[in-house]
């Protein structure tokens, strides 16, 4: 043992270091948030709370019943069903309902939705007593993007799942390709985002 | 008088976990022991079996995937890197250039994620309270940063088959650029609480040594072989995405004991910070997904437009096929932060893997781990367990 070595045990050279780093820590800024009182804004684009986006020229969902967020759901959590009005004999959505319990939030049913019906918004707290809470009806999904709108400062929103960035746009529909933001609060600007889906695709 | 050689003692069976915050998930172990010194240790495994295998026989290519990040739940965009571009050699889909770089930029961080959790679990079990904090800190920039790429921290669901899933911004690749800039220093910050502490020596110096040829028989892979001096590793072997086109070195351990593992692990920080660093600076321009690649909308049945002809340097083998659809198998390994991480997926050429088989890391390491712990004190268990670094998840699938 070299006489280095022999004033590095002795005088415990190397812990004194972790102490000095650690001491000199207890002078720098907190990096923990005190979560309910401190809240940091959501990233956009996370992968929240579902909901419908209210079109702002019916007032209602864009859904066309096409089935494919369904299918392509891995979990198997989005039940639509359809019906055949008698008085003009063209189907309407009777039943569309995503079992949040169950969904993974991969956003795959944005993805592929042809008219950027559906949206993961940037919502995180939902927590609820009874499962029928997060058991979200075509209702619940409306009423979901209107408590969403009504918490948004600004006058537009764009999901980035509707159209991901660096994609070959050729290959989508008429309607993705030209989603621009949609307005969050009815009745603003001219509804220029809010288009009706150039064609109408059942099954 | 008895002399000491006559007293008979009967050896005492203890069991350590699955609820055990030291066993790193629900793993159990069966320890024999005499006195405070290990025996006989017998793993048991399935708390967290899911059936993932099964399971996604039934389900398309594109759709299993979500599944595939919940193997290795801290180090989700590796395992799903590893399964599209085991499906991509099988229906030789090409990646695009500006797809390969950020795979490889995204799989390098959630390489760090991964080993600053084990720096973190390591550390805390062996007694080193501040690392844990110091480490947890630095992992929650990687958080945000994911948080901004694909709108999720832990489960991200980035890769698509044929590239990934969206395009980076450019506020995320300062961010990265940024973490890179400062992560250096973030690690001798962790060197000097731990690398010369002489408690951290005590615990880790000659415990577990497995020889070179030992560790190759026992099938060990990743940082856990490396750290006893075998230089092997995929990204180097077998190049897939653009490890073939970044600079980067394998850190070997020579003394084959935990503390060398854990010097293998901390050099290998720095290695994904130089390639995480070096995709950033040559990240080439264009689309980052295959216009031809199967959608998420994939049908279940027979593949019309790609038959499942494997491209040429793909290693997929033709087996049997009298009658029916086209049987193909491959067998695809990328390397995770655990270790090397293969698919074997057998295709009758429709929407569905007719078969599917994980070979995860974790469960070889596992396997390993009586051999480990034989011979070595109960106290040893915990920096064993460290030292292989598991997570159930994928051990169980």
């Amino acid at each position: 043992m070299t006489l280095k070595q022999f004033i590095k045990r002795i005088f415990l050279i190397e812990i004194m270091q972790g102490m000095a780093l650690t001491l000199k820590m207890m002078f720098t800024h907190a990096v923990t948030r005190q979560f309910p009182e401190e809240r940091r804004d959501p990233i956009p684009g996370f992968r929240g709370r579902h909901a419908f986006v209210r079109d702002s020229k019916t007032g209602k969902e864009k859904c066309i019943m096409c089935m494919k967020c369904s299918t392509v759901c891995p979990s198997q959590c989005i039940y639509i069903s359809k019906q055949k009005r008698e008085e003009d004999g063209k189907f309407y959505l009777a039943q569309f309902d995503i079992e949040a319990l169950r969904c993974i939030f991969c956003g795959y049913c944005v993805e592929v939705c042809p008219v950027c019906a559906l949206v993961l918004t940037e919502e995180f707290e939902y927590s609820a007593y009874t499962k029928e809470e997060i058991y979200f009806t075509r209702e619940k999904l409306l009423a979901n993007w209107d408590e969403f709108a009504a918490k948004q400062k600004v006058e537009t929103y764009f999901n980035k799942f509707w159209r991901p960035e660096g994609l070959d746009t050729s290959k989508m529909t008429k309607f993705k390709r030209e989603q621009g933001p949609v307005l969050l609060k009815p009745g603003a600007a001219t509804p220029e985002a809010a288009q009706v889906p150039a064609e109408k695709e059942t099954a | 008088m008895q002399s000491e050689k006559e007293i008979t003692t009967k050896y005492l069976t203890l069991n350590m976990g699955p609820q055990h915050p030291a066993t790193h998930g629900v793993l159990r172990l069966v320890l024999d022991l005499d006195g405070e010194t290990v025996v006989k240790c017998t793993p048991h495994i399935g708390y967290l079996h899911r059936g993932m295998e099964k399971w996604s026989e039934s389900r398309t290519y594109p759709t299993a995937m979500p599944l595939m990040n919940r193997l290795d739940y801290v180090a989700a965009v590796a395992n799903e890197i590893g399964y599209c571009v085991a499906v991509e050699r099988l229906l030789g889909v090409e990646v695009p250039e500006r797809a390969k770089y950020i795979r490889t930029m995204t799989a390098e961080m959630v390489r760090i994620c991964s080993h600053i959790i084990w720096l973190a679990a390591h550390a805390i079990d062996i007694g080193a309270m501040t690392v844990f904090l110091y480490s947890m800190r630095d992992r929650e920039t990687l958080l945000d940063l994911f948080e901004m790429l694909c709108g999720a921290r832990l489960l991200h669901i980035y890769p698509r088959i044929g590239g990934v899933r969206c395009d980076v911004s450019q506020e995320f690749l300062d961010g990265v650029y940024k973490f890179t800039d400062k992560f250096p220093k973030l690690i001798e910050e962790y060197e000097t609480l731990i690398d010369q502490n002489r408690i951290w020596f005590q615990r880790t110096k000659g415990i577990g040594v497995i020889g070179a040829e030992e560790a190759i028989n026992l099938g060990l892979t990743g940082p856990t072989l490396r750290g006893s001096g075998v230089a092997y590793d995929i990204r180097k072997v077998s190049p897939y995405d653009a490890y073939d086109k970044v600079e980067f070195d394998v850190p070997v351990g020579k003394n084959c004991d935990v503390y060398d593992r854990y010097r293998c692990r901390m050099d290998e920080f720095r290695q994904s910070n130089r390639i995480i660093r070096q995709c950033v600076e040559k990240l080439p321009d264009g689309l980052v997904l295959n216009p031809d690649a199967p959608g998420l909308d994939m049908l279940p049945g027979p593949i019309k437009k790609a038959a499942p002809v494997p491209a040429p340097e793909a290693d997929a083998v033709p087996v049997m096929s009298p009658a029916g659809p086209a049987f193909t198998e491959i067998y695809s390994a990328t390397e995770v932060p655990k270790g090397e991480l293969g698919y074997y997926i057998v295709s009758d050429g429709t929407g569905k893997p007719y078969r599917m088989r994980i070979r995860t890391p974790s469960f070889m390491h596992i396997s390993a781990l009586p051999r480990f712990c034989e011979g070595n004190l109960v106290a040893d268990v915990i920096a064993l367990i460290g030292t292989i670094d598991i997570v159930l998840g994928e051990c169980d699938r």
